[in-house]
């Protein structure tokens, strides 16, 4: 992409920027790329597998990035969210990173597939996306590809396990969380998961269990949903990541259902939007709160 | 090593008949760390209280536990004997078996298993628990009252003659507040002005009160014995120092015809005015909505048109460029007393859930009228000069019909809440027409006749038997205009037939409402309202002059539909109140508040979003060097409530409430 090459060179060459982290072409499919120079822009490119959300790159965690200096970034919209839940949350400076937004027609499932996107490996956010032009951003790249499909199965499997008793679902979940080997990978990839100290690893009192056995499973993967719930943007990176499989983007989408329905939440590019959940509001709808 | 006494309470029968105290005293006995275990009858009172003091010193006590009510109710004596044994108070709690345990089971055994599991939970917390000492912050002591209706004079009033000054703020040009547009007042007839302006002046006059008239709170910071309001003192367009309200630029005005406020829109006003002849201060305001020079200023007209109160004035205190003011005060403690306004049968209503009164004609009917209009015909000082004269044609209404409950205990309208005062003001409406009217008929439409009070019952039994009032237990369906008539299509429920008569004019006890921006108000303040925008009390029983809100007070008929006796005495109740607050230089409060652990606080902030009470500040921490290493929230301690949201909210577990720290509930839970 011609555009995002000559943008970010320039950017690196006016001093603007000391690196960019945009997507290039790798051994396996599309991977994330920090380039210093304007040589190394050369190699940036973008499109539908460009599957990872660089916001991640963004955390204050990542303090090995953070010390090269001012990062121009290169989002999607759905990226975008996560930038601004992070800049809502005090965990980035504006004026610290550059953002470039590329107009976008959806994702694959995953880094290395080809082909027209369909319904079949298309990411299950991409169908109805509101954000495919991200509006936080500094600079906004390419031309506004067609609309993506949307993906159907994420939807049917909550709709199936629905459909389940409680003592069903329960069993589902025992048997999805057993394989967990808590290698915390989908923390360590999650553009959101930013404590200092995350509360897995607290030992005075030890809330969380952190050997592999399902009673500090069941622990992990439901503080993790709660923290995330009104935060996540769906970027799905958590499920990417995990070496056991873990339907984790079923919990995400079921938690993003329930705040959709009870407090209108959507993932947003706006920073000054509120945090649904986190927020105390004498005006909010539930009557305990006056 | 824990060396913690427990002590089970029978409470009399109460936890004694369905626990079996011996038992939970003896199991507790080999919990590890528990070195005395004891049940008593009644540990509350001085033997039961003295067993406690006694183990301490000679056990060596490092932690009490009593088993017995809620800590509600006796929480502060035990923690208090605990301290006179020389153990901090915070180490002693309460296990609840008598309302979570007894007064719900049945079962003996199975309640005295629970009882058990009860104690030991708080055993295992108690363990854990640190001594706190209570914190002191200092007082600032003066007080803000807002809204000088009677109420809030009253507030200010008791508190500056208890030795402490007093912001007196009034949104109006002068301070009375409805009362001052009262005619006579029940249940003894004496005029409402006589007894109310001398203390308006009193106020005005108080050394130890400062008076803002034309000014409203804009916005509030701080909490207990310190708060920072910001007070808007609103542009009266005339210099209130070389002001001597002679009233000759009122002479002056050509804009007459204005509805008056303070009659009840049955009088007229000027553009610039005094709302009412005895007003406090009498210095007149421009209503710049309606004044011919401000509206040409508005229309860019360049050429200054009008100005003939300045040239009236012979002090040369009219000042067209006067602006709105924003003034910052220090107080330490606020009364809320922003009065009411009457419910309106109009159309147009400001909330959703309210509807009007189609069927009384939504106002549009001259001769129908509500209380305050009455008030204001039957006033001396009232635009008739207290003659009763039907709006319409000014005639003398032969038969005058009251209509009770208007929009009050009537669901379909919006309101459920009965207004309280509209039964006895009525029978007053009744008394004082017929009075001036000996031949005229004054017909009551009643659901009930609520005179609980003193000497209350007594005055409308003599509205009916002396002063000749017809009261008819019915509701009026219809009023609709017939020739120069209303007629009224009601019910009697008494007789059970449908009744209609024809009136020379209508009365309308309409609901008593709060004033309109309450909610903005309290939302400043951050005190809660009910859903009908009255002010919440802490408790309806035994904190009814507090609100949530520690060091903001609530009088009068902002906090629910109010007469005159009950504003003047939560007035000075509340007023009490702020003495006491005031009566030490430092103010002690509870240490169980929250704590953010600097070194994991990552800075996210959803503990400064979800805090009610906007107790999270922001703390630089910075290195040798001086360098910025990170932001992260801090809890301002004399704001803090202790409510724990934070704690619960906090991604990282990084805030903890001191006396429910995470160490603390992990064990006691870890302990069933």
């Amino acid at each position: 992409m011609q555009e995002l090459v000559d943008l970010t060179s320039k950017l690196l060459q006016n001093g603007d920027v000391n690196v960019v982290i945009g997507y290039e072409e790798g051994p396996r499919g599309v991977r994330p790329v920090v380039a210093a120079t304007p040589d190394d822009c050369r190699r940036l490119i973008f499109d539908h597998r460009a599957v990872h959300n660089l916001a991640t790159y963004l955390s204050p965690r990542r303090k090995h990035l953070r010390v090269r200096g001012r990062a121009a970034v290169v989002l999607k919209g759905c990226d975008a969210a996560a930038v601004a839940t992070l800049l809502r949350e005090r965990q980035l400076k504006r004026d610290d990173v550059v953002l470039i937004g590329v107009r976008c027609g959806g994702v694959y499932r995953t880094t290395t597939a080809e082909g027209a996107l369909s319904a079949d490996n298309v990411a299950d956010r991409c169908g109805g996306c509101a954000l495919r032009e991200p509006t936080l951003v500094d600079h906004l790249v390419g031309d506004l590809p067609p609309e993506p499909p949307t993906a159907g199965q994420r939807a049917a499997r909550i709709a199936a396990l629905e459909e389940l008793s409680p003592a069903e679902r329960f069993d589902y979940w025992r048997r999805s969380l057993a394989d967990c080997v808590r290698c915390n990978a989908c923390r360590a990839v999650c553009p959101l998961c930013v404590c200092e100290r995350c509360v897995a690893d607290k030992t005075d009192p030890q809330w969380i269990e952190s050997s592999p056995h399902l009673r500090g499973n069941f622990s992990w993967h439901m503080a993790r949903a709660l923290h995330l719930a009104g935060r996540c943007v769906d970027c799905g990176e958590c499920q990417r990541a995990c070496p056991a499989g873990i339907p984790l983007t079923v919990i995400n989408g079921k938690v993003g259902q329930v705040m959709g329905a009870r407090f209108g939440f959507r993932p947003t590019d706006d920073p000054d939007a509120p945090a649904p959940i986190g927020t105390f509001d004498p005006d909010d709808s539930q009557e305990f709160i006056r | 090593m824990a060396r913690i006494g427990v002590f089970v309470c029978h409470c009399g029968e109460n936890i004694g008949r369905t626990v079996d105290c011996a038992q939970v005293a003896e199991a507790c006995g080999s919990f590890p760390g528990v070195v005395h275990s004891v049940d008593y009858k009644y540990m509350c009172s001085d033997p039961g209280q003295l067993q406690i003091k006694e183990a301490i010193k000679e056990k060596g006590l490092t932690g009490v536990v009593v088993a017995a009510c809620s800590p509600h109710m006796h929480e502060k004596t035990f923690r208090k004997a605990a301290a006179a044994a020389g153990l901090n108070p915070f180490l002693c709690e309460m296990a609840n078996i008598r309302e979570h345990c007894s007064w719900i089971h049945e079962d003996r055994a199975r309640a005295t298993a629970k009882a058990i599991d009860l104690t030991r939970f708080i055993v295992e917390k108690v363990k854990r628990n640190q001594p706190l000492v209570p914190i002191s912050i200092p007082v600032e002591r003066r007080a803000l009252v807002i809204g000088a209706g009677i109420a809030g004079i009253q507030a200010a009033l008791d508190i500056a003659d208890g030795g402490r000054e007093v912001i007196l703020v009034e949104k109006e040009p002068s301070i009375g507040g409805h009362m001052s547009q009262l005619s006579e007042t029940f249940p003894t007839l004496d005029c409402s002005q006589c007894i109310l302006t001398p203390r308006m002046v009193e106020a005005f006059q108080h050394p130890r009160i400062k008076l803002m008239t034309y000014s409203e709170v804009e916005s509030l910071e701080g909490y207990i014995g310190n708060f920072a309001v910001t007070i808007r003192k609103k542009a009266r367009s005339v210099d209130d120092e070389l002001c001597n309200g002679c009233g000759d630029c009122q002479s002056a005005c050509p804009v007459k015809k204005i509805p008056s406020e303070f009659d009840a829109g049955l009088g007229k006003r000027t553009a610039i005015y005094v709302p009412f002849p005895q007003a406090v201060p009498n210095i007149p305001v421009i209503d710049r909505e309606r004044c011919t020079r401000f509206k040409a200023m508005r229309k860019g007209k360049k050429k200054e048109v009008c100005g003939r109160c300045l040239k009236a004035c012979g002090r040369e205190a009219i000042d067209f460029a006067q602006e709105d003011r924003l003034i910052t005060e220090k107080v330490g403690a606020i009364v809320f007393a922003t009065g009411y306004q009457l419910y309106s049968i109009g159309e147009e209503q400001p909330r959703e859930h309210l509807s009007g009164y189609g069927e009384y004609g939504y106002g549009e009917i001259p001769d129908v009228i509500d209380g305050m209009q009455f008030e204001r015909l039957a006033s001396a000082s009232g635009p008739t000069g207290g003659r009763i004269e039907r709006p319409s044609d000014g005639k003398e209404p032969e038969t005058v019909v009251f209509l009770q409950c208007v929009g009050s205990r009537d669901p379909q309208k919006g309101i459920d809440y009965c207004s309280k005062l509209c039964c006895m003001y009525i029978a007053k409406h009744t008394m004082l027409y017929r009075h001036k009217v000996h031949h005229g008929r004054a017909v009551v439409f009643y659901m009930d006749v609520r005179a609980g009070g003193k000497g209350y019952d007594e005055f409308v039994r003599r509205a009916v038997e002396e002063d000749g009032a017809e009261y008819v237990r019915g509701r009026v369906s219809r009023l609709y205009r017939a020739g120069d008539k209303v007629r009224v299509c009601g019910f009697d429920t008494l007789s059970g037939e449908p009744l209609e008569m024809d009136a020379d004019m209508v009365v309308m006890a309409t609901a008593i409402q709060p004033q309109p921006g309450i909610e903005s108000l309290a939302q400043k303040l951050s005190v809660s309202y009910d859903k009908s925008g009255f002010i919440n009390e802490a408790h309806p029983k035994l904190k009814p002059v507090e609100t949530n809100t520690a060091g903001i007070y609530v009088a009068g008929a902002c906090q629910a539909p109010r007469d005159i006796p009950d504003a003047v005495a939560m007035a000075s109740a509340a007023a009490s109140k702020v003495l006491g607050l005031f009566s030490n230089e430092e103010l002690e409060r509870d240490p169980c508040v929250a704590q953010v652990d600097e070194t994991t606080c990552s800075g996210c902030f959803h503990c400064e979003r979800v805090c009610p009470y906007g107790a999270v500040e922001h703390l630089e921490v910075r290195d040798r060097g001086g360098n910025l290493i990170k932001v992260i929230a801090k809890v301002n301690q004399g704001v803090c409530q202790g409510c724990g949201t934070c704690q619960a909210t906090c991604p990282s577990k990084s805030v903890e409430l001191l006396g429910f720290t995470d160490a603390q509930i992990f064990a006691a839970i870890n302990s069933l």
